[in-house]
């Protein structure tokens, strides 16, 4: 995307102060944003993001800096003032840049770019019919499409060259229910790493349906009620559980400084026995996947927990240094703005032994959290919390009546212990995690499981 | 500047040839620097150059928009390309206008040439000390989770075929540290930060003691019994809550019957003691300036009014729909969105008791300090939330111990109309396209969930 020599001259300028690994990040990202509401579109954005990011490490120092430009001067220049940082004399010099050859693992089969807007539009329409056509309840409907091709090149003074790209899909209904002037929302969001196919294939209608279906089921629901209860937590976007309550705390950003409940306890006991936890960036053409981390390794499947015992983090090369570990393919960034750091890809506890009906008529009195919403955590103190978008009572072994408004709060290292029910249903549910380098998307996922006591935010 | 207009003369001239009627071209450029520092050394060091040009025009009546971070020559057709096909595919019946501009506009300065002038080394010394100082205030801080410095400019040009040409330049400074205390198994977080654009005006004494007292205060705590409670949102938690909400003002919210506030203007939406003020004039409000994104002059007003509720938020096509004026608030996040509606500083204003005199009044109850997962807890289309909080147990009408594990939970609305005190102590949080503050307010009670 970049002349190799201007490359090898940048990484020689960034290295000029005594930095010990250097690297350019170049990214090149076009792609459309369609808003559509009552059925008609109102805004339509497209556009392109242009810009390059320069890396460069001294021990355990990082100094980052971007631009827009890609002239050799603007850039050797913020090569120059990036490392200025750094205090320092040359003591590498940066290997000639050779070409990595990396498989494309994610086959597109329709460059979305080369479909008309129409098309996207129609699409988007048939989803729209299908949730306001659900029931005379549902008082609005939104629906968004979005689809991105985002091309890298990246290179680094250990004399990798490496280039990918990235072309990710997705469709988002959202459903309004109003009764008695009180109004309730529901949503559906799939998407992947695939082209215009991913929605040639998708059940449009039932997407339509189900954010719908949500949103009257909400709106004619009673109050969650409070307290201490089992959850069972449905399959696919239940997983952001995981993802919300431990994921994040086992990411090497704050695994490295000691400030997670995880650092140091490689080999303990820190879930029950059902629980087996894994983050793979290489399953083709999901949502979370790449060829490639942002720093240019392969990324791999990580085993995190098993069985109940931690095996491993993900890791970054930063915080790989500090920690004294390789680099898992785990280092994800935004875009170019930002540094890249330890990110989860696609995150999911493995299906276990439990079916669903199982999980259900066990349950003497609890919540049935169908669907979550989002949630955030504080690593620090592994305090979590995250949002029921569908949740019913469960009573005797039957799932009773929906209930609304419950969120669920606790610490991540107490509900890993206390997931006594894994079901045989893994799926997936698509999401985007913010973090420090910015927003990624991620998958979130795994089968029905039952924890045996948290905390539920209610109104009754 | 030179580059810039002469760029700006051949995009006229290519949609003019083009059939492109009125065009508007929206510029941003600036600079960004963040440092972070761990264990006295430079952790993270970011720098920042970076532009960025949208596209905004009328082909064949309706507006199509396109952007490009490839702000040069070669960008042109991809740009009016893009706008040409956008806009033939605008189905919506409510039509955006571009504006011509007025004569005179106030006077807003969010630029202050001496941020510029402080030296790299006095930064990298302010987190230095920053870190330094919240470690030795107590021997239970343990950790530093975050300790960063940033400040950026950033230029913002709106130029179109009607004869606008409006420009704006704003710096700003910020602080923020985050800090972990252990005692025992126990370990709590604490918090601070502050945002200026005079580098004088950071004392990093009075930061560090803020986060570590915050982490401290939380040592002990525990969850309570679930049920009704007094409440007193702090000043930061109800300032959080209110931006969470903020949506629920715009007009285009309303009129696209996505906002809990449809049907309710002129109506009493909150206790009579609720005054809630828009003001794009406000000194050292972040948010500041003398016109909105589409160039309209910006109004003070009051959004509600002792309870009642006033007006909407409002942009040119919202305006034009409702038979009235733009009350200036059309916004853009940046040159990758299309014209939307944001308030600018929007605060609660404030009463005159002391957060002390407060909850002296309130005698027994629960004050809280933080709140969590607002993205998620909280449903801007029908008001209700259940978020996950902190804070203290009121008796007596003083701190008994702090709170933690607890959900708070309830309906903006009925939150706001149940408000019985608002204190004089006014705080805003950090700034985004919206600058939002409030004093803490007393409120009835809402449910909390806990034990």
């Amino acid at each position: 995307m970049i002349n190799k020599k201007i490359i090898e001259n940048v990484i020689e300028a960034a290295l000029s102060t005594g930095g010990d690994f250097a690297e350019i990040f170049i990214e090149d990202n076009k792609g459309i944003g369609i808003n559509m509401i009552s059925g008609k579109t109102e805004n339509i954005m497209s556009g392109r993001d242009y810009g390059i990011g320069i890396r460069i490490f001294k021990d355990f120092n990082s100094v980052y800096a971007y631009t827009n430009k890609s002239d050799e001067s603007t850039l050797i220049q913020t090569a120059k003032k990036a490392s200025k940082a750094l205090l320092g004399e040359n003591i590498i010099s940066s290997s000639l840049i050779n070409n990595m050859k990396i498989e494309q693992n994610h086959r597109i089969e329709i460059n979305p770019s080369e479909i008309s807007t129409k098309k996207k539009i129609k699409a988007m329409r048939k989803a729209y019919e299908s949730a306001k056509g659900f029931d005379d309840i549902i008082s609005q409907v939104t629906v968004n499409y979005q689809d991105y091709n985002q091309k890298i090149a990246i290179a680094n003074s250990e004399g990798i060259y490496v280039e990918d790209e990235r072309t990710r899909t997705r469709l988002a209904v959202g459903a309004v229910a109003t009764k008695d002037g009180e109004m309730q929302s529901g949503s559906s969001s799939p998407g992947a790493q695939q082209g215009f196919e991913f929605i040639e294939n998708l059940d449009l209608e039932w997407h339509g349906k189900e954010a719908a279906r949500i949103a009257k089921t909400m709106v004619e629901a009673d109050y969650s009620p409070s307290g201490k209860m089992p959850v069972i937590i449905h399959n696919g976007f239940g997983g952001v559980i995981f993802h919300e309550a431990c994921g994040h705390g086992l990411e090497a950003t704050s695994v490295a400084k000691k400030n997670s409940v995880f650092a140091d306890k490689l080999g303990e006991k820190v879930a029950s026995d059902v629980v087996t936890a894994v983050d793979d960036g290489t399953i083709p053409n999901e949502w979370g996947s790449s060829n490639i981390d942002d720093e240019g390794n392969p990324t791999q499947k990580n085993i995190l927990i098993e069985n109940g015992i931690l095996k491993g983090y993900m890791i970054d090369k930063l915080n790989g240094r500090r920690m004294n570990m390789k680099a898992t393919g785990s280092s994800r960034r935004q875009s170019y703005k930002y540094p890249p750091t330890s990110r989860m890809t696609n995150t999911f506890i493995a299906s276990g032994k439990s079916n669903f009906d199982e999980i259900i008529s066990s349950t003497e009195k609890g919540l049935f959290a169908k669907y979550m919403g989002g949630g955030s955590v504080n690593p620090a103190t592994g305090e979590f919390n995250f949002a029921v978008m569908e949740g019913y009572l469960v009573e005797n072994g039957k799932i009773i009546k929906p209930v609304r408004g419950a969120t669920l709060i606790g610490k991540g290292i107490n509900i890993l212990k206390k997931i006594d029910m894994v079901g045989d249903n893994l799926s997936f549910g698509q999401g985007m995690c913010g973090s420090s380098s910015g927003s990624v998307p991620v998958n979130v996922g795994q089968p029905t499981i039952r924890v045996s006591e948290i905390t539920v935010g209610g109104r009754e | 500047m030179r580059d810039f207009n002469v760029l700006k003369a051949k995009i006229y001239n290519k949609a003019k040839e083009i059939g492109i009627k009125e065009l508007e071209i929206y510029y941003s450029q600036g600079r960004n620097l963040n440092i972070k520092v761990f264990e006295k050394e430079i952790d993270g060091y970011k720098l920042a150059e970076s532009e960025g040009l949208a596209l905004r025009g009328k082909y064949k009546d309706e507006m199509g928009y396109s952007y490009t971070e490839k702000v040069d020559e070669t960008s042109i057709d991809f740009l009016i390309n893009n706008l040409i096909e956008n806009a033939k595919n605008i189905e919506r019946e409510d039509k955006e206008e571009i504006f011509e501009g007025v004569k005179e506009y106030k006077e807003v300065n969010n630029f202050n040439s001496s941020l510029e002038k402080v030296e790299e080394i006095e930064k990298i010394n302010f987190i230095k000390n920053l870190e330094e100082e919240a470690l030795k205030i107590d021997e239970r801080i343990k950790s530093i989770q975050d300790c960063v410095y940033g400040d950026g400019f950033s230029e913002t040009i709106i130029s179109n075929t009607k004869g606008l040409d409006l420009q704006d330049k704003s710096n700003l400074a910020y602080t923020y540290i985050g800090v972990v205390a252990k005692e025992g198994e126990d370990i709590q977080s604490g918090f601070a930060y502050k945002v200026t654009n005079d580098f004088s005006e950071l004392d990093y004494k009075v930061i560090a003691k803020e986060a570590v007292e915050e982490a401290i205060s939380k040592l002990g705590a525990k969850s309570i019994k679930s049920g009704k409670y007094p409440i007193i949102m702090r000043n930061n938690a109800a300032a959080d809550i209110i931006e969470a909400f903020a949506s629920i003002f715009s007009a285009e919210r309303v009129q696209k019957n996505l906002s809990l506030l449809n049907g309710k203007l002129n109506k009493k939406v909150g206790s009579e003691k609720l005054t809630l003020v828009d003001d794009p004039y406000m000194k050292k409000g972040y948010a500041s300036s003398a016109f909105d994104s589409e160039g309209v002059p910006t109004v003070e007003k009051n959004i509600i009014e002792n309870g009642v509720l006033n007006t909407y938020l409002h942009n040119l096509k919202t305006a034009l729909k409702d038979g009235i004026e733009s009350t200036g608030n059309a916004s853009r996040s940046s040159y990758k969105s299309s014209i939307g509606i944001s308030p600018t500083n929007m605060y609660i204003k404030p009463g005159n008791k002391s957060l002390n005199e407060i909850m002296v009044e309130m005698e027994e109850g629960i004050m809280i300090t933080d709140v969590q997962g607002l993205h998620a807890g909280l449903n801007p289309i029908s008001g209700d939330f259940s978020l996950s909080a902190q804070g203290y147990k009121i008796e007596k009408g003083k701190i008994m111990f702090p709170v933690n594990q607890i959900t708070i939970s309830g309906n903006f609305l009925d939150m706001m109309k149940d408000i019985i005190e608002i204190g004089d102590d006014l705080k805003f949080g950090l700034p985004s396209s919206a600058y939002i503050g409030s004093p803490s307010i007393r409120i009835k009670s809402l449910d909390v969930a806990g034990e």
